[in-house]
C-alpha cells in the first residue's frame, strides 16, 4: 500500500516537473527560438577567420572550383582522390609553343584537354585541393570567397549537369593551341 | 482448461521502420505482444568499406572512416590516425593531441546526444530528442567552423590535422560547454528521471556483467552493466592520461544492474564527464605550435600489420592494419563495437514485449553504418 | 434549439402535424453545424497542436512569411493546405486489404463523436437534443468508435494495424470503466443524468468566492476530475497512452495503411473525439458553460464562449502531455487502469457519498 502511493506520488511529481520543463520553453519561445525560416533566412556564415598562418586552406566544403587558367596539369588531384571523380586528360605542348604562366609564375608544361569533376560522386573529403602546388584547386568559399561565394545548393534537375567540365577542349582547339608558331622570317632566307 | 495458446506470428521490424536505426531488419517471433525469438537481418548498409580499402592509399582511408560511424566520424578519424602513427612511429606534436582529444569528446557528446534523444523517441517522448538536437547542432557548428564539414570531417590525418583551430574557436567552445551543463541537467527532469521512462527502462533487457563479456560488448553498454572498462583509462591512447574524469557504470539505481536505464544513465553521466575533459584540454592546450608539421611526405607502412583499439562512444572501436610495404594496404579490418552490441539483442531481448525490443534496441545505440560497414 | 423545437416550429409554420420531412429537415438543419463544428475544431485544434508542439520544442512551427503566399500569415494556412492535399492524394487500398471493411471503418469511426456531439448542450439554449440520460448517452456514443479501429486495423490485413487494433480495443474498453465511474460520483451528487441539469446543479458560488463547479465540491470530486481527464486521455490514444498508433513500435498502428482522405477522417475524429471528451469533461466537473466568475457574464452568447473557453483549455493540456511524456507500455498501462484508476476511482464514488450525506 505503501509503495503504491509512493508510485503515484512519484509519478505525479516527475511528470509536473516535465510539464513544466516544456510549459518554460513555451513561454520563451522569443529567446529560444532555433528554427530558421529557410529560404528567406539562410544558415548564418561561421566567421571563416583561420588562426596562425595556414589561411592558404580552405575550410569550407562546398562544391569544387578549378581556375583552370592556373593549372599546369600535374594530376596530383587526380591521384588523390579517393572516389576518382577527377578526370584529367593533358597533352604534351611542344618546346616551342608558350603556354603562358600561371598566377604563381609556373610555366605551363602540358595543355589540359579535359578537366571534368563529377560532384555527385564527389565525397567533400576535400583531398584533392591539398596537394595542388598551383594552389588552383579548391572548393568555393572559405579564403576564395571573394571570387566564389558558397553555394550549398547545387542541385540540378539532370544528373549529367553535376559534371562540371572545367576544360573540354576538341581535338581542333588543341591542335590549334599547340600549333608550332611559323619560324619568324630570318635573314637567311632572303640571301638564297 | 490450460493456457490458451495462439499462433506464432513473425513480424519484421524493418528495414524500413521508424526505429530501427538506420536499415535494420528484426525478424521477430511473437506470441501475441510478446518476443519470443529475435534475430538481426544485417547488411542492407553494406559499402565494402574494408575492400575499399585495399585500393585506397592510407591517407585515402580516412574519409572511409568517416563513413562508418557516421555519428562519430571525429572518434572513427582517431581511431585509425592512432593506429597509423603507432604503426609508423610518428610523434605528433602537442598541440594536435590536445585538439584531438577535444574534437574527439565533442563528437562523444553529439554522439551521445542522438543516442539519448533518439532512445527517448524510441520510447515516445518527442521534445527530448529536438532539444538534444539543438545541442547536438551547436557542436557541429564548431566543428564547421574548424574544418568546414559538419558531419564527414576528414580532419584527423595520419601525423596530425586537416586544419589547426580558428581564430576563436577556444571561446566558441567555453561559451558552448557553459550553456551545455544547464541543458544536460534539464534533459535529466524531462526524461531520465521521468517515471513513465523509469518505467518503460528499469528492469527491463538486463544484460549481465557475463553475458556482456562473453558477447564482447563494450562501451557504455558494457559499463552500464557494471564494469568499468573504458580505454581512455584502461589503456591510455593519445594523452588521456593527462586528465582527471572519471567512468561512470551502472549502478542499478532504478532496477537492477544493466538495465536499459542504467545504459541511458551510464551515457548522460559520460557527457558530462566528456565536458571535463573538454575543459581540462582547452586549459593546457599548447598555443604554439604547427599541425602539419609530423605529416609524413607519404605514408607508406613498413611489412607487418597492427591492432590498436580506441573508445569510440560505441566502444573499443579496433583497427587492424596489414601491410605489405607497399603503398595501399594489404588488409583493413574494422572492428565494431556496435556489432557485437546489435549481437547481444537476441539474447536479452527475448522473452519482452515489442515495445521493450524497441526500446532495449534504442539503449544499445546501434549505427547500422558501422555495423554493415 | 432542439430537434423538437424545430419540428414544432415547423407545425406552427405548415399548421400540420409532426410528419417526416419535418423531421429529416430538423435533422439537416442542426446536423449539418455539427459537421462544420467538428471540422473546425479539426481545422483549429491541428493547427494549434503545430503551434504547441513547436514552441515546446523551440520552433516555431508552420510559418509564411518573405516571398510568396507560402502557408499564410502565421502558417494560418496550414492546416487548409494539408486537408487539400490530403483530398487530392491517391486512395490506396491493399489488394489484401477487406475492402468493404477497409471502406467502412474510417466513416464508423467518424460516427461516434459525430453521434456524441448531438447531446452536448453549447451554451443555455444551443444543443440538438436535450436528452434525459446525456451522460449516458455520450459516453455509450464516445466508446463504440472502437469497433471503428477493430474494423480499420483488421480489414487492413496489416501485422501492424492488427496489433494496433487489438491494443485499442483493450485500452478503450479498459478505461471507460474508471471514466464512467468517476462520473457516477457525480451523477450521485447530482441526481440527474441530464445534462443541462448536471449544469444548472453548478450555477452559484462556493463559499462565497468559488464557482459552484462539482470539482470545487470535495476533495472526491476534485480527484474524480483528474480520474477522469486522464482516463479520457486514454480513451482518445493521446501520449503518453497512445500504444494503439504508437508510432515508434507501430509505425502507425491502426491506420498504417490508410492515405488520402480516409486516413485524414481518422485525423478528423481523433480531434473530435478529444472535443467530446473534454466536452463532458467541462459539463460534468467545470460547471459547463456557467461563468468562472459567478453572476457576471452569464448570457447565452458568454456561455457558448466559456463552454469553449474551457474546452479548449483541456485540449490545450491533452497536447502539453503529448509533447512532454513518454509512451506507456501495453502492460503498464492496463496496470495503470485496474490497479490505481479503478480502485481511486471506486474510493472516489464512496467517499462522495459519505461527503454529500455528511458535509452536504
Amino acid at each position: 500500500m505503501k509503495r503504491w502511493l509512493v508510485n503515484i506520488w512519484e509519478s505525479v511529481s516527475t511528470l509536473l516537473i516535465g510539464m513544466g520543463i516544456t510549459w518554460r520553453h513555451l513561454r520563451r519561445i522569443r529567446k529560444g527560438n532555433v528554427t530558421l525560416q529557410y529560404p528567406e533566412e539562410t544558415w548564418p556564415r561561421p566567421e571563416r577567420l583561420i588562426g596562425f598562418d595556414h589561411q592558404h586552406y580552405n575550410v569550407i566544403r562546398s562544391r569544387l572550383h578549378v581556375d583552370i587558367d592556373d593549372c599546369i596539369g600535374c594530376l596530383k588531384c587526380e591521384r588523390a582522390c579517393p572516389v576518382s571523380c577527377i578526370k584529367i586528360e593533358t597533352v604534351k605542348a611542344p618546346k616551342e609553343v608558350d603556354l603562358g604562366l600561371t598566377s604563381h609564375d609556373t610555366k605551363k608544361r602540358l595543355l589540359v584537354k579535359r578537366f571534368d569533376i563529377d560532384m555527385s560522386e564527389c565525397m567533400y573529403c576535400n583531398l584533392c585541393t591539398y596537394p595542388c602546388p598551383e594552389e588552383c584547386i579548391y572548393m568555393t568559399g572559405g579564403p576564395n570567397s571573394h571570387k566564389h561565394p558558397i553555394d550549398y545548393e547545387f542541385s540540378e534537375y539532370d544528373r549529367n549537369n553535376l559534371i562540371y567540365r572545367f576544360a573540354a577542349l576538341s581535338d581542333e582547339e588543341v591542335e590549334q593551341r599547340l600549333r608550332v608558331p611559323a619560324p619568324p622570317v630570318t635573314n637567311e632566307a632572303s640571301h638564297d | 482448461m490450460g493456457i490458451v495458446h495462439g499462433e506464432e506470428m513473425v513480424l519484421n521490424i524493418g528495414p524500413q521502420h521508424p526505429s530501427t536505426h538506420g536499415v535494420l531488419r528484426l525478424h521477430v517471433q511473437t506470441d501475441g505482444e510478446v518476443v519470443s525469438h529475435i534475430e538481426p537481418v544485417i547488411g542492407y548498409l553494406h559499402r565494402c568499406f574494408e575492400k575499399h580499402c585495399e585500393h585506397l592509399t592510407y591517407e585515402q582511408v580516412i574519409p572511409y572512416t568517416d563513413r562508418c560511424d557516421y555519428i562519430a566520424s571525429m572518434n572513427n578519424n582517431f581511431g585509425y590516425v592512432v593506429a597509423m602513427e603507432e604503426f609508423l612511429g610518428i610523434q605528433v606534436p602537442e598541440r594536435v593531441e590536445y585538439i584531438r582529444v577535444i574534437m574527439a569528446e565533442l563528437n562523444r557528446i553529439a554522439s551521445h546526444l542522438i543516442a539519448l534523444g533518439t532512445y527517448g523517441l524510441d520510447v515516445g517522448a518527442f521534445t527530448p530528442f529536438l532539444y538534444m538536437f539543438r545541442d547536438r547542432e551547436r557542436i557541429l557548428d564548431l566543428f564547421e567552423l574548424t574544418c568546414g564539414a559538419r558531419l564527414l570531417y576528414n580532419y584527423m590525418w595520419v601525423g596530425g590535422l586537416s586544419h589547426d583551430l580558428p581564430v576563436g574557436f577556444v571561446d566558441a567552445c567555453y561559451r558552448f560547454l557553459d550553456d551545455f551543463e544547464p541543458n544536460l541537467k534539464e534533459y535529466h527532469d524531462l526524461l531520465m528521471y521521468n517515471k513513465i521512462f523509469i518505467e518503460r527502462t528499469a528492469d527491463v533487457g538486463v544484460l549481465p556483467a557475463e553475458v556482456a563479456i562473453q558477447y564482447g560488448v563494450t562501451g557504455p553498454n558494457l559499463r552500464g552493466s557494471g564494469v568499468q572498462w573504458d580505454l581512455r583509462k584502461n589503456e591510455p591512447y593519445s594523452i588521456y592520461d593527462r586528465f582527471d574524469f572519471d567512468i561512470p557504470v551502472g549502478t542499478g539505481q532504478m532496477g537492477s544492474v544493466g538495465d536499459c536505464w542504467d545504459r541511458y544513465w551510464v551515457r548522460a553521466q559520460e557527457m558530462a564527464e566528456s565536458v571535463k575533459i573538454i575543459r581540462q584540454a582547452l586549459q593546457d592546450l599548447p598555443a604554439e605550435g604547427n599541425v602539419h608539421e609530423a605529416l609524413p611526405r607519404k605514408v607508406r607502412a613498413p611489412k607487418g600489420s597492427i591492432y590498436k583499439r580506441t573508445e569510440s562512444p560505441r566502444g573499443d572501436l579496433g583497427y587492424y592494419i596489414i601491410s605489405d610495404g607497399k603503398g595501399t594496404p594489404f588488409r583493413v579490418k574494422m572492428r565494431s563495437p556496435a556489432f557485437t552490441a546489435l549481437s547481444v539483442l537476441s539474447e536479452i531481448a527475448s522473452g519482452w514485449m515489442i515495445s521493450d525490443v524497441i526500446a532495449i534496441l534504442g539503449s544499445l545505440d546501434i549505427v547500422l553504418g558501422e555495423i554493415d560497414r | 434549439m432542439t430537434v423538437d423545437q424545430i419540428i414544432r416550429w415547423f407545425q406552427s409554420l405548415s399548421g400540420s402535424g409532426e410528419q417526416a420531412w419535418m423531421f429529416l429537415a430538423a435533422v439537416v438543419i442542426t446536423g449539418l453545424p455539427l459537421f462544420l463544428v467538428l471540422a473546425t475544431n479539426a481545422i483549429v485544434a491541428v493547427y494549434v497542436e503545430r503551434k504547441v508542439s513547436a514552441f515546446m520544442q523551440d520552433r516555431i512551427g508552420p510559418m509564411g512569411q518573405g516571398a510568396g503566399f507560402h502557408a499564410g500569415k502565421w502558417g494560418l494556412l496550414q492546416t487548409v493546405a494539408d486537408a487539400l492535399k490530403l483530398l487530392l492524394k491517391e486512395d490506396v487500398i491493399p489488394s489484401a486489404a477487406d475492402r468493404k471493411l477497409f471502406v467502412l471503418a474510417p466513416y464508423i469511426i467518424f460516427l461516434a463523436p459525430f453521434l456524441a456531439i448531438a447531446a452536448i448542450p453549447f451554451n443555455q439554449v444551443l444543443q440538438v437534443s436535450d436528452l434525459n440520460i446525456g451522460v449516458f448517452y455520450v459516453l455509450a456514443m464516445g466508446s463504440f468508435g472502437v469497433i471503428g479501429l477493430i474494423l480499420a486495423g483488421w480489414a487492413s490485413d496489416n501485422k501492424w494495424s492488427l496489433y494496433g487494433a487489438m491494443r485499442s480495443a483493450a485500452q478503450i474498453v479498459s478505461y471507460e470503466i474508471p471514466a464512467g465511474l468517476s462520473i457516477i460520483a457525480v451523477v450521485m451528487l447530482v441526481g440527474s443524468l441530464n445534462l443541462q441539469q448536471i449544469i444548472e446543479f453548478q450555477t452559484g458560488t462556493r463559499w462565497g468566492f468559488l464557482p459552484n463547479w462539482v470539482v470545487f465540491h470535495n476533495p472526491f470530486s476534485f480527484l474524480a476530475f483528474f480520474i477522469y481527464f486522464i482516463s479520457s486521455v486514454a480513451e482518445v490514444n493521446r501520449t503518453p497512452f497512445d500504444i494503439p498508433e504508437a508510432e515508434s513500435e507501430l509505425v502507425a498502428g491502426f491506420h498504417t495503411e490508410y492515405s488520402g482522405m480516409r486516413w485524414a477522417l481518422f485525423f478528423l475524429s481523433e480531434y473530435a473525439n478529444m472535443l467530446i471528451v473534454t466536452a463532458v469533461a467541462v459539463i460534468v466537473f467545470l460547471g459547463g458553460w456557467t461563468s468562472p466568475i459567478p453572476g457576471l457574464f452569464a448570457t447565452a452568447g458568454w456561455g457558448l464562449f466559456w463552454f469553449l473557453f474551457k474546452i479548449g483549455i483541456l485540449i490545450l493540456v491533452m497536447m502539453w502531455f503529448r509533447w512532454t511524456f513518454p509512451r506507456l507500455r501495453v502492460d503498464q498501462l492496463m496496470h495503470v487502469c485496474w490497479k490505481v484508476f479503478i480502485p481511486l476511482a471506486m474510493l472516489n464514488i464512496f467517499g462522495v457519498g459519505v461527503w454529500a450525506l455528511g458535509v452536504g
